[in-house]
């Protein structure tokens, strides 16, 4: 195991950083509810990852945000994340201890200790599990990850496109086994190679991984991605508590926080949902297609999407309207809570909103790691801005 | 309270002539205010009856047998099946009253301990079921592939049962993965057994719901400490209905519309939590022969869709929070509104600004106008039409009393309050609804005569069937029962067809035991969910079936 930790205040302080936020149970709440909603209709159920954040909470570990600008450029800094079956998560939660183990095999390869988590996604599982993790480790957050939405697979990061890798990575299950992947700059092969361990261990495992240093966190990041969740979680919530539109609060969060603009385009009920199994291209995902029949201003419009776990793309009476990597959330009008692809049902209503992909995932590489035609479209890259400009 | 009214008394035939033996079914559906109790032949009702709800719940149950009883006239020794749709159990949970001390064992360390037992419980039904005290995280449970995470710890169980003894009341014993492979809950139960005792109740988690640790775990705790407020519920009903010369099976309604055994019912409590609306949907399934459809219960303050598939509620798919906690057992799929007969219109010149959400409830015949009072209600809006033509049974007033106050409404704004309401039931019918195509509607309740019928779009016809006011009751009697069961299989290695089969045995297994006769035990549901993020062609299967009781 690793060295004992101060704590997170200490290490601040150590820093000189005076400006950070403590994450209590009702910032944690808005955090993973704006994740869920940047999770493109991925990320997995956020109900352990919140009771996990909860009762570090309530053992009295504290829980502390800062700026990337703040942290020095030598730190060595690390993710921890879950990987594997979401279903295998809601049956078998972790040990308190999954995290700690990582991250200290982790250290231990490296040979310095890790002073800072960076989380990996927005997404209802790996968003407060990188909460969790902080506190259980003793040392505060950086506002930043790795996507600002969750995707599939481990390397499809903004640090891998902009030149750094998830290697070493470590990974680890409950009866303390471990494995480290330390495939270099092949960040393609350590995704395969952790997906399988994770299966090995019973369907998921716990990993440690792009140990980054403070400079690398701020060049490579998307910087700011907690404080954009957490505005949007808490525009959602406060729309539910005061009876607001939640879809337009949302719009509007967005707006002053990323000072992007989101688009409303669609209104609907799910009326077919085509889940593809037997494709040979199906590598440990569920594949498929949604058809969604439109209602009240939308009636008569017909809107499909294609998914990989997450929403991949969208199309209004056959129009093309958002291409990966620009998010795509089905909402429900009323509440705004997300309708995952993991639990959408026949007959689900919900509002479609699509919200342009932070700039730093839409780089050429981004686009070739992460775009329409690495999802198997003949189709180029168009910003969601563009082929919405008519709805501006 | 409404005494009971005979609606076709058939008492001669069959009185005192036992060689034609007739098969007499008694139901009860215990709501929050009345208890009804029908007295059924086949399909005709013999007899209806409300008694008022008793704190006890069993008081109005024994009332409202007496008055079925004694209006039909029918020989005791003719009812062959006595059953009910009871809220003991529900009860028991919300007021925290007469809960076992419950003794709390989990199969998953060195997994799963970031989040231990009673995460999330309120602290009031925490303390009322032995709290933290008697909880204990056991080295066991499976991999979804029915490996062991680790071998099971069976010295640390005996140990746990010995600090123990005395203390609880009940056992609940959840694995990780137990819904898949039972071997360890199976295995503790017995050392259990062999350290407190044969008698001592033991609830496992694989019997009770499905993946999801956390809330199987919920659900099966809950079960474990209301065991004997249902047990001591089914004595007691045993020996109020044998004491009036019946000798009968008793059934209880469970979740999902289907009956299951009394004695079947005392191991497994939770499974009657939602046993009330499940009885009613089953109601209007029986009596408007309608399987697949929507049911629309329209009662004074608030509306109850449900959604029928082959003649069972459609199960809820997200979580269900019972006294607080989160389970996932399987219980219907309702949407609620606030719309009933009391609820007011609430207007401005003719336009109406909106349907409630407050209702004048049972005032309605104090305040609506129809009754010379300020409001306009739902009820006030159909008098105002002329579409209430008779008195309901259940109500002592008359439908109108002041005709000039309901004249004096103007037309448009009955007009726009009319089209509001339709346009309310339209929507939440929209909701509940899984086909583009419209499907037929069963209306019941007492403010189903209240509320527009005609032209619902979405709906290919309304109905309301006969005896609407006791469908719950009615819903009770019919001898179906319902059983599922599930597994994970792996389609690139395994066949699917064989994987059905073998699922479709178990369920069928379950269904026996819960009281069925096994070749009359038909599929009604197979449902896949694959795994997500995981390779290969993994899936869960899940199987519902039915069968007869007689």
């Amino acid at each position: 195991m690793s060295n004992p930790r101060s704590n997170a205040r200490a290490i601040l302080e150590k820093w000189g950083i005076k400006n950070f936020r403590v994450i209590d149970k009702e910032a944690i709440s808005e955090i993973t509810l704006g994740a869920s909603i940047l999770a493109t209709g991925g990320g997995g159920d956020p109900e352990i990852g919140l009771l996990w954040t909860y009762k570090v909470i309530d053992e009295g570990k504290e829980i502390l945000m800062v700026d990337p600008i703040d942290v020095p450029d030598g730190i060595q800094t690390a993710s921890t994340a879950c990987l594997g079956a979401a279903i295998v998560l809601t049956e078998k939660p972790p040990s308190g201890e999954v995290l700690n183990l990582a991250m200290g095999r982790l250290e231990q390869y490296l040979g310095r200790p890790i002073q800072a988590t960076i989380p990996l996604e927005c997404g209802g599982v790996n968003s407060p599990v990188a909460y969790a993790a902080a506190g259980e480790l003793g040392v505060p957050v950086i506002d930043v990850d790795g996507m600002n939405r969750a995707f599939p697979e481990l390397q499809m990061t903004s640090w891998v496109t902009h030149g750094v890798h998830s290697s070493p990575t470590v990974s680890v299950d409950n009866r303390k086994n471990v494995t480290v992947i330390d495939t270099g700059d092949d960040d393609v092969l350590a995704e395969t190679l952790a997906r399988r361990v994770a299966m090995a261990y019973g369907g998921i495992s716990w990993i440690a991984t792009y140990p980054l240093t403070g400079k690398q966190v701020k060049e490579t990041s998307i910087l700011y991605s907690q404080s954009i969740a957490w505005a949007v979680g808490r525009a959602v919530m406060r729309a539910r508590r005061e009876h607001l539109d939640p879809i337009g609060e949302l719009l509007k969060s967005l707006k002053k926080e990323r000072n992007v603009e989101g688009f409303r385009v669609f209104s609907g009920k799910i009326v077919d949902i085509n889940r593809d199994f037997g494709s040979e291209t199906n590598k440990g995902f569920t594949l498929g297609s949604v058809t969604v029949d439109g209602i009240d201003t939308y009636k008569g419009q017909t809107a499909t999407l294609d998914f990989q776990n997450e929403w991949l793309n969208l199309r209004i009476d056959g129009k093309v309207l958002c291409l990966p990597p620009d998010l795509i959330a089905i909402l429900d009008s009323e509440t705004g809570e997300p309708i995952r692809t993991d639990i959408m049902k026949y007959g689900y209503r919900g509002t479609i909103v699509l919200i342009p992909a932070h700039e730093r995932m839409r780089t050429a590489k981004g686009i070739e790691m992460f775009g329409p035609r690495h999802f198997g479209y003949d189709l180029d890259y168009v910003p969601v801005e563009e082929l919405n400009s008519d709805r501006r | 309270m409404e005494a009971g009214r005979t609606v076709r008394n058939l008492g001669v035939v069959g009185v005192g002539n036992m060689e034609t033996k007739r098969e007499l079914r008694v139901g009860f559906d215990v709501g929050g205010t009345f208890t009804d109790g029908v007295l059924m032949c086949g399909r005709e009702v013999l007899a209806k009856a409300k008694s008022l709800t008793t704190p006890d719940v069993t008081g109005g149950i024994v009332e409202a047998l007496e008055a079925v009883m004694t209006k039909s006239g029918a020989n005791p020794a003719e009812v062959a099946m006595v059953s009910l749709g009871t809220t003991h159990t529900t009860n028991a949970l919300i007021e925290r009253r007469n809960l076992n001390q419950v003794g709390i064992f989990r199969l998953g360390a060195p997994a799963t301990t970031a989040i231990p037992p009673l995460t999330g419980w309120p602290e009031s039904l925490k303390e009322a079921i032995g709290g933290h005290e008697l909880v204990h995280i056991i080295r066991g449970g499976s991999e979804y592939d029915g490996r062991d995470i680790v071998p099971l710890d069976k010295k640390a169980i005996e140990d746990a049962c010995k600090s123990m003894k005395g203390k609880v009341d009940s056992v609940s014993i959840t694995g990780v993965f137990s819904p898949i492979i039972n071997d360890h809950e199976e295995q503790s139960a017995e050392i259990v057994r062999n350290v407190l005792g044969e008698d001592i109740p033991i609830t496992l988690s694989h019997r009770i719901a499905t993946i999801s640790l956390l809330e199987r775990e919920n659900s099966t705790i809950l079960n474990a400490s209301v065991i004997t407020v249902m047990r001591r519920a089914v004595n007691s009903l045993k020996a109020a209905v044998r004491k009036r010369g019946i000798d009968a099976p008793l059934f209880i309604v469970q979740n999902d519309g289907s009956v299951m055994s009394a004695d079947y019912a005392i191991d497994y409590p939770i499974f009657t939590v939602a046993s009330g609306p499940a009885a009613s949907v089953r109601g209007s399934v029986y009596l408007s022969g309608i399987e697949d459809g929507v049911v629309v219960d329209i009662g004074g303050t608030s509306t109850d869709v449900a959604y029928i598939v082959k003649g069972f509620p459609r199960e809820s798919s997200i979580t269900v929070n019972i006294g607080g906690v989160k389970t996932n057992i399987r219980c219907p799929d309702l949407l609620s509104i606030a719309l009933g007969g009391g609820t007011i219109v609430k207007h401005k010149d003719d336009d109406v600004i909106e349907l409630g959400p407050e209702s004048v409830g049972y005032n309605l015949v104090r305040l609506g106008k129809s009754f010379g009072g300020p409001l306009l209600t739902v009820h006030d809006t159909a008098v105002a039409l002329g579409k209430l033509q008779q008195k309901l049974d259940v109500f002592k007033t008359d439908y109108v009393t002041h005709p000039e106050k309901i004249n004096a409404v103007p037309k448009a704004l009955i007009k726009n309050a009319w089209v509001a309401i339709k346009t309310t039931i339209e929507e939440v019918i929209d909701k509940m609804k899984t086909t583009p195509e419209p499907v037929p509607a069963i209306f019941i309740g007492g403010g189903a005569l209240v509320v527009p019928r005609e032209k619902i779009i979405g709906v290919s016809e309304v109905l309301m069937p006969d005896h609407f006011e006791v469908g719950g009751a009615v819903g009770t009697t019919i001898a179906e029962i319902g059983a599922y069961a599930e597994g994970v299989v792996d389609l690139d290695i395994e066949d699917r067809a064989e994987a059905i089969v073998e699922v479709t045995e178990r369920a069928k297994d379950n269904a026996e035991a819960a009281g069925a006769i096994r070749n009359t035990v038909e599929v009604i549901d197979v449902e896949e969910i694959p795994f997500t993020y995981m390779p290969g062609k993994r899936e869960k299967i899940r199987i519902r079936v039915k069968g007869q009781v007689l």
